[in-house]
């Protein structure tokens, strides 16, 4: 059985590097079956998208799809320097 | 006279994405007199998304300045996405200043994407095969670009506009072992020599958004996910009020 870093390594180099997600931020672990993502993405839709990518990268493993989206405040506050 | 900067990066524009920011830059004129861009504006650095860049950001009620970063350059076509900006009327960094007047005060801001290599102590050297001097050698020619550009800078206030880190505090957050990749210290270091008011930069989306330099000049990582809001405010004055 392959060693859980090098499918996580693996699943990791996809996400950057597929044309559909190219994401560098997105923390993979494998525990077992699962997969765990972890980060923040921009919108909902990439959110999927990556977990797709993922789990084509690592089939057989269960994607545990921990990613948030990140939500745009309009800015209030201002820092005085 | 107040100065306020706004500033954002890492916003990772789309083709399936346009429109969407533009939405909260409504207003900004009321918040801030200049919008910064740290970089990674796109995907993938396509021309199809430099073309969504530039209509989110032209055309706005304050000048914006950016810089471009690491996924502008994946599709080898920087130069031609700056041009297409340019063309829009937003000032693009490459290693070099612009300065502008607001409120009757010069703003200098000087920058361009940085690069990694690491911070003193844990950092690459020019040493062993060419791949790595390269890698090295293409920050310290950045670095050094930027002091010129700062010596040369005459303004009353002075910015400094990157992609990479110049240090690590913004890195927080971050796992430590890819801060080579985020940023290098020799920016910081040719920052500190010449002197500065402000370093933004982006690329560290799991970072943090406060850091200072070793000289003391204040640093903010504006990258998009870090700030979670859609730009950062940052006022500079000498009598601290705005
Ligand atoms: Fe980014
Ligand atoms: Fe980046």
């Amino acid at each position: 059985m392959e060693a859980p870093q090098y499918v996580a390594a693996r699943v990791q180099g996809a996400l950057a590097e597929d044309e559909r997600t190219n994401e560098l931020g997105i923390r993979v672990d494998v525990r077992g079956e699962q997969l765990f993502l972890r980060g923040q993405v921009s919108c909902e839709e990439r959110r999927e998208l990556i977990a797709d990518v993922a789990s084509e990268a690592a089939p057989g493993l269960v994607v545990r799809n921990e990613l948030t989206v990140v939500d745009v405040r309009t800015p209030e506050e201002e820092e005085k320097l | 006279m107040s100065l306020r900067i706004a500033a954002v990066g890492d916003v990772h524009l789309g083709t399936d994405m346009g429109g969407r920011y533009r939405s909260h830059l409504t207003g900004i004129e009321e918040k801030a007199d200049v919008l910064l861009l740290a970089g990674d504006l796109t995907r993938h650095g396509t021309l199809e998304e430099g073309e969504v860049v530039v209509e989110e950001f032209r055309d706005l009620p304050i000048p914006v300045i950016a810089v471009l970063g690491n996924h502008d350059h994946h599709s080898d076509k920087p130069a031609e996405i700056a041009a297409m900006m340019r063309e829009a009327g937003i000032a693009v960094l490459h290693d070099d200043a612009v300065v502008l007047d607001v409120n009757g005060e010069r703003l200098g801001v000087v920058g361009g994407k940085g690069f990694g290599g690491g911070f003193a102590g844990k950092c690459a050297s020019e040493f062993g095969e060419p791949e790595i001097k390269a890698f090295v050698n293409h920050t310290k020619r950045i670095a050094d670009r930027w002091r010129t550009a700062l010596k040369e800078l005459e303004a009353d206030r002075r910015v400094v506009l990157s992609h990479y880190s110049p240090v690590n505090d913004t890195l927080a957050g971050e796992p430590p072992e890819i801060y080579p990749f985020l940023g290098s210290y020799l920016l910081a270091e040719a920052i500190d020599a010449e002197g500065a008011d402000l370093i933004l930069h982006g690329h560290a989306h799991m970072g943090t958004e406060k850091g200072v330099t070793p000289a003391g000049i204040r640093v903010r990582n504006v990258a998009l996910p870090v700030l979670g809001r859609a730009y950062g405010v940052y006022c500079l004055n000498g009598d601290g009020r705005c």
